[in-house]
């Protein structure tokens, strides 16, 4: 038997990037399926790790929606000494709305004012007996852009509120506003640096298991190279299970937080003591949630291409 | 097939694994490399396919110089060259149709020619009915016929067999000699390498002897 004879070259299996690229899908399938005990400790360590981010960020999305609710009060008051007509309001406001950082301006006339001040006074009206509301200061409330809330963008607003001479007097509590903006420099100090270790220790820990994983594969890789496979041929069903155990680790972890948070945090009071306007975690707004499933997938793929240089000798 | 002009070889800091080996195989001969344990063996096998890279001399496998051949070009070279492994080299997860395959694999072919392919080699070295198991649960003498199996399975140019009689009984030797020799009857270039003098003496084939990395003796017997 001659070799041209019996070795007639069959045709390629699935010609074509496509057919290539399903080819290593199914070999990745057919790896892990292989390398079932492997890959389940693989998938857990990345779960895990990504657990312990996605709680971080879910404990940072509902930080930063109650301080969002506190910033709302970040709010300049503009008083004058008589009673504006509604022409030289419109033209106030319209002044005021060219300032940079203004959001909204509502007019609180001296009737709403004294609305306004009885019912905080509720339990207690008598108090207001003989109050009319020629003795209280017509004003503008004056809403800020969330970019503006903090206390160096309030004082130079008010600087520039104070240029308008129809403005008698503006309040805009200076020293809660202080303290605010103190806290949230402190709160995302805290939230980068928290969040930039966790960040960390998520690569680490997932790049060394999939190191771990291509490392007990050794043997495997060493005799793809010496039967003839090419440095792509071997790499990419490995990359592809990469992707897959990165994926699948982020797919689990969101999975358990789904439950965790169904069971104990949809209705947490955790937060009401902070802010009684905020009631029950929210859950991860669905960026997040594909922003971390990529992270996972992209993990996978890096910490695979980093193994497997060290590891492919051809 | 192969030659060799002047080809040194040391590793870091040791003494020459090899010094100034020139020689030549023809187109389907087959040779015995010998010599004891440290003669240079094992590292002469592993320069032709490429596993190492000489410190001086050339070598030319099938007419490419493979001292010269880019990284990229390698695994074209091992596809022409089945290579038999002391030690195996089988996967313990895989079943040896899958063990089998891994060759033809690499080719690209499909899975059903893989099949047919690596049923009719596993037949010919009378595996055929441990197709679907692991390498563990086989004898020595089967793994061995296996990792044979694997190397010869594309019909390679060329063999190289590292020991592959070491560890195996005297029914087990005989019959991986025997896959050999039916390789080289069908045109494979054969070369074995052993300390094995029984061996060579029943086969009656071309013999290179090897001492501290050099060549002593050079003797066709057949």
């Amino acid at each position: 038997m001659s070799r041209d004879k019996t070795l007639k070259r069959p045709k390629m299996a699935r010609e074509g990037i496509w057919g290539r690229f399903c080819y290593f899908s199914e070999r990745a399938f057919l790896n892990i399926r292989q390398n079932i005990l492997v890959n389940v400790l693989t998938v857990a360590t990345i779960a895990i790790a990504f657990l312990i981010l996605s709680l971080f960020l879910l404990l940072y999305v509902n930080l930063e929606r109650v301080t969002e609710n506190w910033s709302d009060r970040v709010q300049v008051a503009a008083y004058f000494d008589r009673e504006l007509t509604k022409d030289e309001i419109a033209s106030l406001t319209g002044k005021i709305r060219k300032i940079e950082g203004t959001s909204d301006v509502v007019y609180v006339s001296r009737e709403e004012a004294l609305k306004r001040f009885s019912s905080r006074l509720k339990g207690q009206e008598a108090l207001l007996d003989g109050v009319t509301p020629a003795i209280l200061p017509s004003s503008l409330e004056i809403h800020l852009k969330k970019a503006f809330r903090n206390s160096d963008s309030v004082s130079s607003y008010v600087s520039s509120l104070r240029k308008i001479p129809e403005l008698t007097e503006v309040q805009y509590g200076e020293e809660w506003v202080k303290r605010f903006s103190d806290f949230m420099s402190l709160l995302r100090l805290a939230g980068t640096l928290v969040g930039g270790f966790l960040v960390l220790a998520v690569v680490f820990i997932v790049a060394n298991t999939i190191k771990l994983t291509i490392f007990s594969r050794k043997d495997e890789l060493e005799l793809m190279g010496l039967v003839g496979a090419s440095r792509f041929f071997i790499k990419a069903p490995f990359l592809i299970e990469g992707v897959i155990q990165g994926f699948s680790g982020v797919c689990l972890a969101l999975l358990i937080l789904t439950g965790v948070y169904a069971l104990f945090l949809h209705n947490s009071d955790m937060l009401s003591s902070f802010n009684t306007a905020v009631s029950g975690l929210v859950f991860l707004p669905s960026p997040y949630l594909a922003i971390l499933l990529a992270c996972g997938a992209m993990l996978g793929f890096l910490g695979s291409l980093a193994s497997l240089k060290r590891f492919i000798s051809i | 097939m192969i030659q060799l002009h002047n080809v040194h070889m040391s590793y870091q800091r040791d003494a020459s694994a090899l010094s100034g080996v020139t020689t030549k195989i023809s187109k389907g001969e087959f040779v015995f490399l010998t010599g004891v344990s440290g003669a240079g063996k094992s590292t002469l096998m592993k320069l032709l396919y490429a596993a190492l890279r000489p410190t001086s001399g050339q070598i030319i496998v099938d007419g490419v110089n493979i001292t010269k051949l880019p990284s990229s070009q390698i695994p074209h070279l091992r596809r022409k060259v089945g290579v038999v492994f002391q030690d195996f080299k089988l996967l313990p997860n895989r079943t040896v149709l899958e063990n089998v395959a891994i060759t033809l694999e690499v080719l690209g072919w499909s899975r059903k020619d893989i099949n047919k392919r690596v049923y009719h080699l596993l037949k010919q070295v009378g595996l055929e009915h441990k197709i679907n198991s692991t390498p563990l649960r086989l004898s020595g003498g089967e793994q061995q016929r296996v990792a044979m199996a694997r190397a010869l399975v594309n019909e390679p140019k060329i063999i190289l067999a590292d020991e592959p009689t070491g560890n195996l009984d005297e029914t087990s030797k005989d019959q991986a000699m025997d896959i050999l020799k039916e390789a080289n009857i069908r045109g494979s270039t054969v070369v074995v390498a052993t300390h094995d003098r029984r061996l060579i003496e029943s086969c009656h084939k071309r013999i290179i002897a090897l001492d501290k990395g050099r060549i002593v003796e050079d003797a066709d017997v057949s």
